[in-house]
């Protein structure tokens, strides 16, 4: 899969990324060290820890890279999940906005994977 | 030309965003990284001088940017270190008080790379020109207090030298007040002045006989007493002074000037109201005069005259005290028993240059005070706390210290290790062939100093026997030699840093 091709099957635009990144081999250099950045791990970690302040900050992170590499669904998502957690409380709809990150992530890191 | 590069501090906890970061900007800068806000606060206070741009990420774990920034205001640091914060935050009340807090700019998630290089572009460019220019400022001040000092300090010796006095007089009214100043603002609120009025009060200080040019030699210096119309003309100088500084057609309103004119006029006026010219009584005489008067008369006593010899200093203060020089402020005399202690080391250990500095450093001080102009050159302020520190610890050791130039050839000791020397503080040899004592330990310290060497870093050790209180004692004296490079020359051996051991005898 092409870089192109990435970017569309996740519905976003290579081009919005190309303005301001310039390059698309540092595109993919960085969508490498995102796979590899802990940041979703610790979330679900903090989930299950029960540790909220952490699970903001790690939520807080994944809104960032993600919206500077235009993932902007899972952006959207990390920044509701953010949102929910500012007050540093879980709340009910805290699990359900978890699972739509989760869901969002994955399939950004299967299409890295797949880049050739 | 090879101009060092801009060093830019890049705080964020995401390996990614950092690496980010550094791409962009790696190929106009040196970056260095911090993976949380302690970090960050390590390489900051490490490298304050050198960094000149701080990029911080907001959402941090071990201190997050709000913390740093909170940090950065209260060590100054956001004075001089310009911060661009990086952050996908949103939330209008966060931003603002990351502008509250000191940051030059904000940049908010996902951005644009090449708005972020012009951003940084242009803050370092921005503050670098304001530093140029703060120490530009800080140049002139500094040159000009000094030659200020060595104008006033030349003017006062002049009229030192008529009076057949050395200029050690003036030098040491200095002093005293000063001691005198700090002691008085310690213990009593009841006077206008503030610390800020020590240093010219002081310089002012040197002036107090200034009116003394207007009397004729035959009377200034006769060696016996004078007779009571002599004494009358003498009197004069106080008058005559007031007179002087009254035609001065500008700086009425200079405090210096103030000072000069109460100190010069009033500086023989005693706290009973027996004094001359006016014969003004208690706190008619304003502060700085009786400070003054104080000093003058501790001096005049402690020191030889052509019509008197010294008396010790435990004699000079029972004199004062029994009012055999006139009735003085109690307040004042409480504060002389107060540095008595201090005050013969003082008088034995002044030199010029450090007073030029303190000066200066009074200038320093109240310039890193003043919140509307504060002081944004890092290396000056790390200057000005590194010489008070060595300042500092070398009057607490016992140890013998040096310090030697060679060109011009100057060398500084400590006060205890001159002691045990049988050296003065300082011995300047250029400028005075004559005065270079013919002292066996000189003798020796030079021969070592000015052995042929070849550049070494590491300090290298002599063992020499010297003459320590008096008494032939082996000692090893351990040496840093400080080399100037300059490119395509030969280096040349500036100075020395030496430490004298003194071994115990068998």
């Amino acid at each position: 899969m092409s870089l192109s091709e990435f970017y569309s099957s996740l519905g976003e635009s290579l081009d919005e990324v190309l303005g301001r990144l310039g390059m698309e081999s540092r595109i993919v250099k960085y969508l490498g060290l995102f796979v590899s950045d802990p940041s979703f791990s610790e979330l679900k970690e903090a989930f299950a820890n029960n540790d909220v302040k952490t699970a903001f900050r790690a939520a807080h992170t994944l809104k960032g890279v993600a919206a500077n590499l235009g993932l902007n669904t899972l952006s959207k998502s990390s920044s509701e999940l953010t949102e929910d957690l500012r007050p540093l409380a879980f709340t009910e709809n805290s699990k359900a906005l978890l699972e739509k990150v989760e869901l969002d992530y994955t399939v950004a890191v299967e299409g890295i994977k797949q880049l050739s | 030309m090879d101009e060092k590069r801009p060093l830019i501090l890049i705080v964020d906890d995401v390996a990614l965003n950092r690496t980010l970061l550094s791409d962009v900007l790696c190929d106009k800068y040196d970056t260095i990284e911090a993976k949380n806000g302690n970090e960050a606060l390590l390489i900051l206070r490490e490298k304050t001088s050198e960094i000149s741009l701080v990029l911080l990420d907001m959402v941090m774990p071990e201190k997050d940017g709000m913390e740093v920034l909170t940090i950065m205001n209260k060590n100054g640091w956001i004075n001089e270190i310009p911060v661009i914060m990086i952050s996908v935050e949103t939330s209008h009340s966060l931003i603002e008080g990351a502008y509250s807090l000191g940051v030059t700019d904000f940049i908010g998630r996902p951005f644009d790379e090449m708005v972020l290089r012009n951003r940084v572009n242009n803050t370092i460019r921005l503050y670098a020109k304001q530093k140029h220019l703060s120490d530009l400022v800080l140049n002139q001040i500094y040159e000009k207090t000094r030659n200020n000092s060595m104008m006033v300090t030349m003017l006062s010796h002049i009229v030192e030298f008529r009076n057949g006095e050395s200029g050690m007089h003036v030098l040491h009214i200095n002093t005293i007040t000063e001691m005198l100043l700090r002691e008085l603002l310690r213990r009593s609120k009841k006077y206008l002045i503030n610390s800020d009025d020590i240093g010219i009060i002081s310089t002012a200080s040197s002036m107090h006989d200034i009116g003394k040019i207007t009397i004729p030699s035959a009377i200034l210096n006769k060696p016996g007493k004078l007779t009571p119309e002599e004494f009358n003309i003498m009197k004069g100088h106080t008058i005559n002074c007031a007179q002087m500084l009254n035609a001065v057609p500008f700086g009425k309103d200079e405090p210096l000037m103030k000072y000069a004119y109460d100190i010069c006029r009033w500086h023989h006026e005693r706290w009973d109201g027996n004094g001359y010219p006016d014969g003004l009584k208690g706190d008619e005489i304003p502060i700085a005069a009786q400070i003054v008067s104080i000093a003058d008369v501790y001096d005049a006593l402690t020191s030889e005259r052509c019509y008197k010899k010294a008396f010790t200093h435990e004699k000079a203060l029972e004199m004062i005290h029994n009012n055999e020089c006139g009735v003085f402020n109690p307040l004042l005399l409480e504060c002389l028993d107060a540095i008595a202690d201090r005050l013969v080391s003082s008088l034995q250990t002044f030199d010029w240059g450090k007073q030029a500095d303190k000066d200066f450093f009074y200038i320093a001080d109240s310039m890193m005070k003043d919140r509307n102009a504060p002081v944004y050159n890092q290396a000056f302020r790390q200057y000005i706390n590194e010489s008070k520190k060595s300042h500092f610890f070398c009057s607490m050791l016992d140890d013998i210290i040096f310090e030697y130039t060679y060109s011009p050839s100057v060398m500084k000791i400590s006060t205890t290790g001159a002691q045990k020397l049988g050296l003065p503080n300082t011995i300047t040899e250029d400028e005075n062939p004559n005065g270079v004592p013919q002292n066996e330990n000189w003798k020796k310290i030079k021969n070592i100093l000015l052995r042929h060497t070849t550049p070494k870093d590491i300090p290298y050790s002599v063992r020499q026997t010297l003459y320590i209180d008096g008494k032939s004692t082996p000692c090893k004296i351990k040496v840093l030699q400080i080399w100037n490079n300059i490119p395509n020359e030969a280096p040349v051996l500036a100075s020395v840093y030496g430490h004298i051991d003194v071994l115990q005898q068998n």
